[in-house]
């Protein structure tokens, strides 16, 4: 089977200023029109006086818990220059210790449980999980809040960690992908922060050791009970939790700060840029479109989510065409992925060879006319209603999978149950939806193009 | 594939759903008497359903001058239709479920598996079983995935990812001569002289039911297992006799076996191994386990490398062990199951360090292992590392799928799965058979080390001088206990050193 490429648009939808956790009993999911809610658990919140969302998500998963910690700060929210890429490197630092649990005896707490321990971010958020026995949720609210609370490090451990971040860095260099990446969001983007990928500027991250003081700065401002929600799934009654989060976390103060993220300006005009790698490598086209940050209430998020899949799908009539009759293309794919702000729908071809390159592009903008000028099948429609359905119902199929769900819909809408507002989206969509969005974002003045090349040896 | 003794044929389908573990069983699969064993995993309440196909056969049965023929057989099957749907209308039937069948080509079995929602059982079943018994062979579909091969071994192998690029120079050097002595994938040679005829022979001769383990698990009705296994009766019978090649003795390397992958690369990735003689089928295999764990348990901050190298030093930005071959499941920090093999080795990951640390990198590393085998754990070091042990490898079969897969890996050892070894096992293990076992399989004549880097000659000179390579911070605040040891692991003696150089394009050429 081909390689099932993310379909990440069909999972969340980003919504600036969403409303705040409330407290509720556990409720079964809205039932939209379409029939059954596409998230079948229910989702129990609270939010605490300070801010924080407490929120449940039991099923049935004996003995074991996914724990997760959602910060609202993500790579979008570095403003200030020369500190691009500081979300992702204060990650690191959250497993630096505090006073109580410095970091090797916080490892040694984690060890004890057998717990598998990381976090990640994004452009959009930060995110601290675990999967640990169910047992030990008391272990993990307070060694959490600990550290939420109380972290503590020095210069020296601060600096050689962010050597660890260059680490990083280098590790994923030697992927053409990551200069694509940068290359596209730096062309894309003028104002807003979505101009660097998340492990930020390469000159930022080498600077990064020079930056002890912003980091106290950072977490004053960011790690604050208002932009934090606990998520726990699987075996999991609300209740302990709610009492176990009160107690270590009750008294923990709200945040101050407010820093205003730039809104990118609306583009003008096509914009591009010609990459060269020095081994023999696939050509690649990449191609960008600015798209509305995802509101539950805007049918466009829906209807590119749903294009995604109809113009670029592994049954789409260009996938058949360029991969596998003509077999130019050797990887189509399509990502409608909302964020919180006005992001970008991409599109990346992998070409066999570059003497093809114009020709698939060519290719790609007459699929994207079609679309805007004749309405797709209904009954296709509802094969890629379908398919989103099944893939979304096929991803829940662990105690983190269901929390990392949730946990993105509460970062990107301030709510977690957002999935059921865009699977009802789905379900309400007509071919005049997807014929209407294909002709408003995929104009010329709208596109950032990139090619990527085999360097040409003298 | 070592397997079970064969249960007496079953009077009805149903039996093979029990309640509690796993049901494993051999089937009548057609008019012939070979028979397709089979596991169930029944779990009624979920709605999704786990299927996993594991065929006998990897890419060490790649014929030589073929490299490659066993992963291009598994993709045609997997992602080229089959007698009765083009791949194209197999895609069409299958996207509204959101469903595939993956292949994956190991080195000693390759296998399929998907997870689907019950909703989609009726339609997904007799698709599945046809790709693997009757693949359509298009030379339409060989040619798009034979160049697809192709591009994977020349360009994203080579140029695309310098970890992966380490690790199977490692693998490769490892094994040279030997049936595992090439990228499962292939080499561009073998890959250039395979023909559709070719994997139309090599399906013939391998993907039979007696080679064919099915895996079931989920909440699939209780005749489900025996449908499918019906439909696998198109495929041939077998002759029910092994045919797995012997596996001579790796070589073993003396002193310092270094290759040099040589490339344009800011960064140095470096791996290390040396073949061990153990598997999950040995008693000391589960020691070994807790000393590794110790050592560098995969992408966790538990691991003596990466606490050391990582965490004090900040080198790079991971360091682990593995005592036997470890492929990571997409995101997650799991191994994939299904991944069986007669031969293991130990080895080390280093991701990429700056250029003006490698050396030292290489040498901590190798001091770390040192370490561990002449001190050994302490009691202390060996109690919170087998607790850990305990609890994290349950972590392993969260989902349907990797719990049949764990199930599976068992037979194949001849073993209980290997959580549930684990759970067995540790709790009797001592701190002293632990350390025994360590110094037993763990310290070897000589070392394999593969490096990716982008200035060979300088790194040839280094690790052939002996000099010491001292490590210069740009950051500030070393404790003086770390400099203290950063002075003997700059001197640690780099022994029998032998280096060879290879530019990248020659890379898995032959």
């Amino acid at each position: 089977m081909p390689r099932n490429f993310a379909c990440l648009a069909a999972l969340l939808i980003p919504a600036i200023g969403a409303a705040a956790l409330a407290d509720g009993p556990a409720r079964a999911p809205a039932e939209p029109a379409g029939g059954r809610p596409i998230f079948p658990f229910p989702i129990r919140t609270t939010s605490l006086e300070n801010g924080l969302g407490v929120v449940s998500v039991p099923f049935d998963s004996p003995g074991i818990i996914a724990y997760y910690t959602v910060v609202r700060t993500g790579s979008r929210n570095e403003v200030e220059k020369g500190l691009s890429g500081f979300a992702h490197f204060f990650e690191h630092m959250m497993f630096r210790g505090t006073e109580k649990y410095p970091a090797e005896k916080y490892n040694d707490v984690l060890k004890s449980l057998g717990a598998d321990s990381n976090a990640f971010t994004t452009d959009d958020w930060t995110c601290y999980h675990m999967t640990i026995p169910a047992s030990a949720l008391a272990t993990a609210v307070e060694i959490e809040a600990d550290r939420f609370r109380n972290l503590k490090y020095d210069e020296p451990s601060f600096q050689k960690e962010a050597r660890a971040v260059l680490g990083e860095y280098n590790k994923s260099a030697s992927s053409p992908f990551l200069k694509l990446e940068e290359a596209m969001q730096d062309a894309a983007f003028t104002k807003h922060t979505y101009k660097h990928t998340t492990i930020g500027f390469l000159v930022d991250v080498k600077d990064m050791p020079n930056q002890y003081a912003y980091s106290k700065v950072f977490f004053d401002r960011w790690y604050r009970p208002e932009n934090c929600t606990i998520v726990v799934a699987g075996d999991v009654k609300h209740d302990e939790l709610l009492s176990l989060v009160k107690a270590n976390y009750g008294t923990w103060e709200r945040g101050k700060a407010t820093v205003e993220i730039p809104a990118e300006p609306a583009q003008a005009e096509p914009r591009s840029a010609k990459l060269t790698w020095p081994l023999p490598t696939l050509p690649i086209l990449f191609l960008g479109y600015h798209m509305p940050a995802a509101d539950p209430s805007n049918t466009d998020v829906a209807a590119l989510g749903a294009l995604e899949q109809a113009v670029f799908g592994e049954t789409s009539p260009l996938y058949r065409d360029l991969v596998l009759k003509e077999q130019k293309v050797v990887t189509l794919m399509a990502d409608a992925q909302p964020k919180r702000d006005p992001g970008l729908f991409s599109i990346l071809a992998r070409v066999r060879s570059s003497d093809d390159l114009p020709a698939v592009r060519s290719r790609i903008a007459g699929a994207l006319k079609a679309a805007a000028e004749t309405p797709v099948d209904a009954s296709r429609l509802d094969a890629v209603r379908s398919h989103l359905r099944y893939a979304y119902a096929g991803s829940l199929k662990s105690p983190d999978a269901v929390a990392r769900a949730v946990g993105e819909s509460i970062a990107l809408t301030g709510r977690p149950d957002s999935m059921n507002e865009l699977f009802a989206a789905y379900e309400r969509l007509t071919p005049a939806d997807i014929q209407r969005v294909a002709a408003r974002y995929f104009a010329p003045a709208n596109e950032t193009a990139i090619t990527l090349e085999t360097e040409k040896k003298p | 594939m070592t397997r079970i003794p064969h249960l007496a044929t079953i009077a009805g389908l149903s039996a093979a759903f029990v309640a509690g573990g796993p049901a494993r069983e051999a089937r009548p699969s057609g008019p012939a008497d070979a028979q397709v064993e089979s596991v169930s995993m029944p779990s009624p309440s979920s709605p999704l359903v786990a299927f996993r196909f594991v065929v006998r056969v990897g890419s060490q049965d790649d014929p030589e001058g073929k490299e490659g023929l066993a992963a291009l057989t598994a993709a045609m099957v997997a992602e080229g239709g089959s007698r009765s749907l083009s791949y194209e209308q197999l895609l069409e039937r299958l996207y509204p479920m959101a469903a595939s069948l993956d292949g994956a080509c190991r080195k000693e079995v390759t296998v399929f598996q998907g997870t689907i929602h019950r909703d989609n059982l009726n339609a997904y079943i007799p698709m599945a079983a046809e790709l693997l018994a009757e693949p359509r062979f298009d030379p339409e579909d060989f040619e798009r995935l034979h160049n697809e091969a192709l591009d994977q071994v020349s360009k994203s192998l080579r140029g695309n990812n310098d970890e992966e690029l380490g690790k199977w120079t490692l693998q490769c050097e490892l094994y040279a001569g030997h049936p595992y002595g090439h990228p499962d994938v292939g080499t561009v040679a073998g890959l250039k002289s395979i023909t559709l005829d070719d994997v139309k022979a090599f399906h013939r001769a391998h993907y039979r039911r007696d080679e064919l383990l099915v895996g079931i698990a989920g909440g699939a009705e209780p005749t489900t297992l025996g449908q499918l296994v019906a439909r696998l009766g198109a495929m041939a019978a077998g002759t029910g006799k092994p045919q797995s090649p012997a596996l001579p003795a790796p070589k073993p390397p003396h002193g310092l076996e270094v290759t040099i992958v040589s490339k344009p690369a800011e960064a140095t990735a470096i791996s290390i191994g040396f073949p061990i003689d153990v598997t999950r089928s040995d008693d000391d295999f589960y020691a070994l386990a807790v000393a590794n764990s110790y050592l560098g348990e995969h992408r966790t901050f538990n691991g003596k490398l990466m606490q050391d190298l990582r965490g004090k030093r900040g080198l790079n930005y991971g360091d682990y062990s593995y005592i036997e071959d470890f492929i990571q499941e997409g995101g997650s920090t799991f191994p994939v199951p299904n991944n069986p093999r007669r031969q293991q080795a130990f080895s080390i990951w280093v991701r990429p360090v700056p250029k003006d640390k490698a050396v030292f990198a290489l040498r901590a590393a190798l001091w770390e292992h040192d370490r561990l085998v002449e001190h050994g754990m302490s009691q202390a070091e060996f109690e919170a590392t087998r607790a850990f042990l305990l609890n994290y490898s349950k972590l392993w079969v969260q989902t349907l799928s990797r719990r049949l897969g764990y199930a599976i890996d068992g037979g194949f050892y001849g073993r209980k799965d290997l959580v549930t070894e684990l759970a067995e096992r540790l709790p009797k293990l001592t701190v002293d058979q632990v350390n025994a076992a360590v110094r037993k399989h763990l310290k070897p004549g000589g070392m394999r080390v593969a490096i990716v880097a982008g200035n060979a000659e300088e790194l040839r000179e280094l690790l052939t001088s002996g000099k010491p390579t001292p490590l210069a911070y740009d950051t500030q605040g070393t404790p003086e206990a770390i400099l203290e040891e950063d002075k003997a692991i700059a001197a640690f003696p780099l022994k029998d050193v032998t280096v060879k150089i290879i530019p990248v394009e020659q890379m898995f050429e032959n």
